[in-house]
């Protein structure tokens, strides 16, 4: 008697849990976090009947990676919409877990995006993300100790590495440095590293014919000369240890005369109440080696709809709304991140407030992605080992440890070729 | 008389259905895994059984060998270090003096600690520039200041006395315990006899603290073999691989590249290495033991 009554209540209940559909958002905790907050509630005011959950998770990429991966990997259908780095849409599509969005996703509409975040996008010619945010490696640097010194800001590595030793030299300040940037062994290294190696006209490894190329002798050049002329000479050893936040308080605090991050940076460091160097800092291009073009590797975030979602019709309503060219300028308005939608580097508030954009359209559009291969990750750990140890070591036989590395990484794309060949 | 059978198997079968559910299976599941190749981004590839292979491939990857060293060094550096400093710890705890419950509270604080706090914390402690090592160290002159983590030769070194710092409390706390179980008339009748006080601690302490200090070395050489949060938060591995341990590595292969049979390979070797530990620890230390407990 008891059951049967329960189960009318829960009868009689349903249509009114079923009338308001969930959606679960799986993000991270950003300085955007105030204004998308605002953005979701204005989504679901238009939206009656549709509630997104937020559930947000570790703002490091490789932590998010297995937050998002567990998730996906159990088939939870409690995911509808999560940020997916640009470094993850072909493992992702490979391994069926992001949802297709060519039927949603006009080619109209994807030629409004960016080109290279909407290719890192791409696997097997179809697109499984739509980018949010997108991040290229730039240069910062002490406008005011250049110009003491009377430098004009270095186009080539050599060159860079000539001013700072003359700076250091003169300003006998024994707490700055050189150049500050992200040479721990973790992500962020690939990403310096390859600016350096593909700074030098070489490149990580040929995508036609699935082979590594760090043996090339220009792509271990560029590694020599990161080992003696940047840790080795104008850098302090600490370094290796540093990520993004570590590098970036060490130039705030004004000990760093050349410093390399994301666009994100700019904000902080002319904030005043966070640096010392307010005002002082201006940003360019990365350099390149002499008779080489400059190369930013290419960052940023997407969003993208699991496989496993039971709505992907909302979701993508969701996806839609977050990317559009509104929300986008309202996020870029008040984050000072670099926006995906092409149109509003063009735009005239956005330009007003942040004039840098302008500059820097130009590094976004030729910005570089990382290998876009389902294997990216075995990639980049072996990669991420032989840089680490290749710079950290001042006597490191990089000719063997580079010889490893390809080899390492030639057995992993060796996977890849069964594909080919069923 | 009628005869009683205890519902001894209805008793036990709550705990042995946990055990089977969260300890055996997993157990099981790995060792079946590690006898496939199965990439998760590489679903065409299917899930093939390839029977010792990832085994041969474990034996012949130079990079799970150096973490194996690296994960030995780990243990056989911290796990003296921390059951010599636990025994210290838990000798002054023992005496009796003023304010000993709050030194006993106290001692407990780093192990009380989440590890990934500790280890972040540690992580600023090390920093070549803020840290407060340096400046204990050398004050101002930041000439001579150090990259602790940042050096292939001295990270594994900073992880180590975290861990140490973390963990000694740790093994104290059993060591206490043992200390506590020691029948006070002994003492009584050796000061009677006039022994002095290292041989109160060789012929009483010691032997009858042996099964707590078995313990105390026993947890801490597995936990230490398993050790992955401080090196998660402190290096991820680097600098040069030279704070890549076993279980780290194998946290990489499984979780981040997605190949669950050759994770699940390093997985089941560390295992087996505990598991072998282990019984060479009871062998050595816990045989004369058991064997004088039984004839009492």
């Amino acid at each position: 008697m008891r059951t049967i009554f329960s189960l009318a209540i829960i009868l009689f209940l349903a249509p009114c849990v079923e009338a308001q559909t969930q959606l679960r958002f799986v993000t991270w905790t950003s300085e955007a976090a105030k204004v998308w907050t605002q953005i979701i509630a204005d989504f679901e005011a238009a939206h009656p009947g549709v509630k997104v959950v937020q559930e947000v998770g570790p703002s490091s990429s490789t932590e998010f990676h297995d937050l998002i991966t567990q998730k996906l990997r159990n088939r939870d259908p409690q995911l509808d919409v999560f940020f997916m780095d640009v470094i993850w849409p072909a493992e992702f599509a490979a391994a069926g877990w992001a949802l297709p969005l060519d039927e949603f996703f006009p080619i109209a509409e994807q030629k409004q995006f960016l080109e290279a975040p909407m290719q890192a996008d791409r696997y097997a010619q179809r697109v499984y993300g739509v980018p949010v945010f997108v991040d290229a490696g730039m240069l910062y640097f002490r406008k005011d100790l250049l110009e003491k010194h009377g430098f004009a800001p270095p186009r080539t590595w050599p060159e860079l590495v000539r001013q700072a030793q003359s700076i250091l030299a003169q300003e006998r300040d024994p707490y700055l440095t050189g150049y500050s940037a992200q040479f721990k062994q973790y992500e962020g290294l690939i990403c310096n590293m390859m600016e350096f190696i593909l700074g030098n006209g070489a490149t990580l490894w040929n995508e036609q014919e699935l082979r590594s190329t760090l043996q090339d002798t220009r792509a271990k050049e560029a590694v020599r000369f990161v080992r003696d002329q940047i840790v080795g000479a104008i850098s302090n050893r600490g370094i290796l240890a540093y990520q993004e936040s570590e590098s970036l308080a060490l130039f705030t605090q004004g000990k760093a005369i050349f410093h390399r991050n994301w666009p994100y940076a700019w904000e902080v460091a002319n904030d005043a109440k966070q640096s010392k160097v307010a005002g002082k800092v201006g940003v360019m291009p990365l350099p390149a080696f002499p008779g080489q073009k400059s190369v930013a590797t290419l960052g940023g975030w997407q969003l993208a709809i699991s496989r496993f979602s039971r709505q992907p019709q909302i979701a993508w309503q969701f996806v839609q709304f977050m990317t559009s060219a509104e929300t986008q300028k309202r996020v870029a308005l008040s984050t000072g991140r670099a926006p995906a939608r092409a149109a509003l580097y063009h735009d005239a508030e956005i330009l007003k407030r942040y004039p840098q954009f302008d500059s820097q359209y130009q590094t976004f559009v030729r910005a570089v992605p990382r290998p876009r291969t389902p294997v990216y990750l075995p990639l980049a750990n072996i990669m991420q080992r032989y840089f680490s140890s290749a710079i950290a070591i001042a006597d490191s036989d990089i000719d063997g440890l580079a010889r490893s590395a390809a080899r390492d990484m030639d057995r992993m794309l060796e996977l890849l070729r069964d594909r080919r060949q069923p | 008389m009628k005869r009683y059978h205890e519902p001894v198997w209805q008793f036990l079968s709550p705990s042995l259905v946990v055990v089977g559910v969260f300890s055996l299976y997993p157990i099981f599941e790995s060792f079946r895994l590690s006898f496939y190749r199965m990439i998760l981004t590489l679903p065409w590839l299917g899930q093939k059984f390839v029977g010792w292979r990832n085994y041969a491939d474990l034996i012949s990857d130079p990079v799970a060998l150096s973490s194996f060293t690296t994960s030995a060094l780990f243990v056989a550096v911290t796990t003296p270090i921390e059951v010599l400093l636990g025994l210290g710890m838990a000798l002054v705890l023992n005496e009796s003096f003023r304010g000993r419950g709050w030194l006993r509270a106290v001692v407990l604080i780093p192990w009380a600690v989440p590890t990934v706090v500790a280890s972040q914390m540690w992580r600023f402690i090390f920093n070549d520039r803020y840290g407060v090592f340096n400046y204990l160290l050398f004050g101002d002159a930041t000439q001579f200041y150090w990259a602790p983590l940042a050096e292939p030769g001295l990270a594994l070194m900073s992880i180590m006395i975290a861990d140490v710092w973390k963990t000694s409390a740790f093994a104290a706390l059993i060591i206490l315990a043992g200390l506590q179980g020691i029948p006070h008339e002994l003492y009584e009748a050796v000061n009677v006899d006039g022994a002095s006080a290292w041989q109160k601690f060789r012929h009483i302490t010691l032997p009858l603290i042996k099964p707590a200090l078995l313990l105390a070395l026993l947890f801490r050489t597995i936990d230490a073999l398993k050790v992955f949060d401080l090196v998660f938060v402190m290096t991820q591995g680097g600098p040069a691989d030279s704070t890549n341990v076993l279980q780290f590595y194998g946290y990489k292969k499984s979780f981040a590249e997605g190949m669950i049979g050759y994770g699940s390979a390093i997985a089941v070797a560390v295992f087996l290495v505990s598991l072998l530990l282990s019984l060479l620890y009871i062998r050595l230390l816990g045989a004369g033991l058991l064997r004088k407990e039984r004839a009492a």
